[in-house]
């Protein structure tokens, strides 16, 4: 039986009240947001595992590389070709990665309760909580912030009537936020953090369709 | 950020790895929109920012604090970084606003501190940069050449003293003595007033009006001038003669006559400051005069340089005023009756007209066989000695006329290039090298003429002499890996790397085709058009060859500004750290034609093995 993750998190709240991750269940009231991406080893939830974690925080309009997370993880056994391709991390990339059980505590730690925000998020989040709830015991409970709606609900005033194109790419060229390091976690993370910032406080972008 | 943040560019590329680190690991991202204040005059900055997307303009703060039209001083643009000097104070001293959208990397002011104070030489340049750019806006930047032309007053050195003649000469004498001194006008004194005659005022009067060549002059001159005091502004002189339509302007100081400012003077003075030394040079009559137009030319080349004016340009310039300067000079001291019979050459990198910060004096003296003049040796010296007081260092090699084996009859002149050629040993090679580079610049010209000729022809279809001489192009290797990468990570010697071997080559070739010029560019150039060179083989070697010597004189220039003595002492030096990788790039593709060319002459002259 499926349960919403609304009422889950409701009962993991409960659960973890007294424990030491009771804080990540509270409320989060200030001015930070964590721009975070994952590289797995397949677009398949069931079947992906993780390769690396980048995360940045964002605070207002500045973009705090200085506080960042940038995780290598040993390399998974579904680390194989066609995956490799995409990101080109290769198994001996991964050399010095840490154990995923240490990577997830670092996340846990760096994120808080903060909003996590992402390109397509619910897919990262989901990746990490297949991690982190056996671990933990609990899924992430954040407030999740997807880009492409943030920009879609900005772009669409200005689109007559057809579909918008919501392609990671397209977004970067109309938003003209030059791509960082595309297909590392800590660069998507940071081009993520920038498009954010700049639909959150710039000008909306000039409609070329 | 590791890869949007570029090290590469100065002054982040002077820092050890470890301090790029810690430079990286406190990197924030800051994103501003257009017309934002990133930093406002007063406030306490964030750091230095340095632009990764975006433009950013500083600007002044008016006083009543309103923002209406503020004057700009400085546009950034990506990789530029501002707010250095704010961050170091504690305090923005302007107004830092997003022309567009722009996002910046911010480098915390506490890590700013901590990399200079683990690393001089980027502390160094960050003050010394941001001394000189507060300067800069101090003086209102760009507007300064035009405020110092505004500000030049009457008597800034372009009045030129008139030609005066009493009452009572008549228009033929006064025409034959304006053609002597070539002057396009005279002042007649009556009494003790003073008139203006012109050369159109002479063409009226002996053709329109048809007065006899007898007349006196003082009949036709107008003694209506139009006067300018010395202290008066330069600009003044320039609208009165606009407006009267005329084209020159008596100076009155005290109502005693100053002298005559010209309008193509001014108007020279107001295009380029070059031609107002050049003017100051060919209007020298003492020592003094000359050692004072000389002062102005170092500031004027670095000024050019700056201004990036081509290098090849630059070099001509200095060549032509060096030249002029050595003639001037050779005018002024050498006995007119002797200047017939006697030829003063530059050689070496003066004579082939490619030396751009002063380089040693190489010159040497051909007189007429045959010639009684005692005093020459003594009188040599001094010149030498004047020389060496303008600035131009002695030559460490003695190759100057103070020496006496470099004073020569034109038999001992020829005789002496002939025993070189026919010597092998390295000595006689390097003088050969040096001598056939000459050029006259004073004195008779045809001495030297005849002594090029008679060698030219000497050396004709002597393959062992070229084999022979061409090898020293190779002496030195071109400093490339195996691979074809720069050999070495700190600095080479662009002389013995690339401009020695290009120059040397060049030199052989036009040798044994008896190409005339001296300057290694319009070598290849006559080489070319002799077929001597396949012409995309010339351009290569032109580029590459004003590559090294522009980046050299870069490097030249900032080396002298930071040294005390304003002294150069590893002149040849290229630190390739403080080059971009652009210009690395070519740097190496400028090396590989070296490798190319040298490949070229071992071919052509037989020298493999």
């Amino acid at each position: 039986m499926i349960i919403p993750r609304a009422v889950r998190r409701i009962k993991e709240k409960y659960d973890h009240k007294s424990g030491p991750y009771a804080h990540l269940f509270e409320t989060y009231d200030g001015d930070e947001v964590v721009s975070l991406d994952c590289e797995t080893t397949s677009l398949d939830v069931k079947q992906g595992e993780i390769v690396s974690i980048g995360a940045v925080k964002i605070k207002g309009r500045k973009v705090l590389t200085s506080d960042r997370l940038d995780i290598k993880l040993k390399p998974p056994k579904s680390l194989t070709g066609d995956s490799i391709k995409i990101h080109k991390i290769r198994e001996s990339d991964l050399a010095e990665g840490i154990d995923i059980e240490d990577a997830l505590e670092q996340v846990l730690e760096f994120v808080g309760n903060r909003p996590i925000l992402g390109y397509y998020v619910n897919y990262d989040v989901r990746m990490l909580d297949k991690f982190i709830r056996p671990q933990f015991g609990f899924g992430l409970p954040n407030k999740a912030i997807e880009l492409s709606h943030v920009y879609h609900d900005i772009i669409k005033w200005k689109a007559v009537g057809g579909n918008v194109d919501l392609r990671f790419d397209t977004i970067s060229k109309q938003l003209d936020i030059p791509m960082l390091e595309r297909h590392t976690a800590i660069g998507d993370a940071l081009t993520v953090a920038l498009m954010y910032v700049r639909l959150k406080y710039g000008d909306p972008p000039e409609a070329h369709y | 950020m590791p890869d949007s943040f570029k090290m590469t560019n100065l002054p982040f590329s002077l820092l050890d790895e470890n301090e790029q680190r810690l430079l990286r690991s406190s990197l924030d991202i800051g994103y501003y929109q257009k017309g934002e204040v990133i930093m406002a005059a007063g406030e306490e900055p964030e750091g230095v920012f340095v632009i990764l997307k975006g433009r950013v303009g500083e600007s002044d703060v008016r006083e009543d604090g309103e923002a209406a039209p503020e004057h700009v001083f400085v546009h950034y643009t990506n990789e530029d970084y501002f707010g250095g000097w704010s961050a170091i104070r504690g305090k923005a001293i302007h107004n830092f606003i997003a022309e567009e959208e722009t996002i910046c990397h911010i480098l915390p002011t506490k890590t700013l501190l901590d990399l200079m104070s683990t690393n001089g030489l980027f502390a160094d340049y960050f003050q010394q940069n941001l001394s000189a750019k507060t300067e800069i806006v101090e003086q209102h930047s760009k507007d300064q050449d035009m405020a110092e032309f505004m500000l030049a007053k009457v008597s800034d050195g372009l009045v030129r003293d008139p030609l005066v003649i009493p009452e009572g000469t008549s228009i033929r004498d006064a025409t034959l003595l304006m053609r002597e001194k070539k002057a396009d006008c005279i002042l007649v004194k009556r009494g003790n007033r003073h008139g203006m005659v012109t050369g159109t005022d002479l063409l009226d009067a002996v053709i329109v009006n048809e007065l006899s060549m007898e007349t006196d002059l003082a009949e036709i001159a107008s003694y209506r001038l139009i006067t300018v005091q010395p202290d008066d502004y330069l600009f003044n002189a320039l609208i009165i003669m606009t407006q009267q339509h005329i084209e020159r302007v008596v100076v009155m100081k005290d109502g005693a006559m100053g002298g005559i400012v010209e309008l193509t003077d001014v108007l020279s003075y107001f295009s380029s400051h070059s031609h107002v030394i050049g003017l100051r040079i060919e209007r020298a009559q003492t020592i003094e005069d000359l050692k004072e137009a000389e002062k102005g030319l170092d500031d004027l080349i670095k000024a050019l340089v700056s201004n990036g004016v081509k290098t090849r340009f630059v070099m001509d310039l200095l060549a032509a005023m060096n030249g002029r300067i050595i003639a001037k000079l050779f005018n002024i001291m050498i006995p007119a009756d002797m200047q017939p019979h006697v030829c003063l050459l530059v050689m070496g990198s003066e004579g082939r007209g490619e030396q751009i910060m002063k380089t040693d004096q190489d010159n040497a003296i051909i007189h007429r066989d045959g010639l009684v003049w005692p005093e020459m040796q003594e009188t040599l010296n001094r010149f030498s000695e004047t020389l060496i007081e303008f600035g131009f260092p002695p030559c460490p090699g003695n190759i100057m006329v103070s020496n006496p084996e470099w004073v020569k009859s034109l038999g001992g002149w020829t005789q002496m290039l002939g025993d070189w050629a026919d010597r092998c040993d390295g000595d006689s090679q390097m003088n050969l090298a040096i001598a056939v580079d000459a050029k006259p610049v004073a004195g008779n010209p045809a001495i030297f003429k005849a002594s090029r000729n008679w060698f030219m022809r000497h050396l004709r279809n002597n393959d062992v002499f070229f084999s022979h001489f061409a090898k020293s192009s190779l002496e030195f290797d071109t400093p490339l890996t195996f691979f074809g990468n720069l050999k070495d990570k700190g600095q080479l010697d662009i002389k013995k790397g690339g401009i020695f071997p290009i120059v040397h080559g060049i030199r052989t070739i036009a040798l044994e085709y008896r190409v005339k010029p001296t300057n290694t560019f319009e070598r290849i150039e006559a080489l070319v058009e002799l077929g001597q060179l396949k012409e995309k083989h010339g351009k290569e070697i032109t580029e590459a060859l004003s590559l090294f010597i522009s980046l050299r004189l870069r490097q030249q220039i900032k080396r002298i500004e930071c040294s005390d003595t304003g002294h150069d002492q590893t002149p040849n030096l290229i630190e390739l750290q403080s080059l971009d990788k652009l210009e690395r790039d070519l740097l190496r593709d400028a090396l590989h034609i070296v490798k190319g060319f040298k490949k070229h002459l071992e071919l052509r002259y037989h020298l493999g093995g």
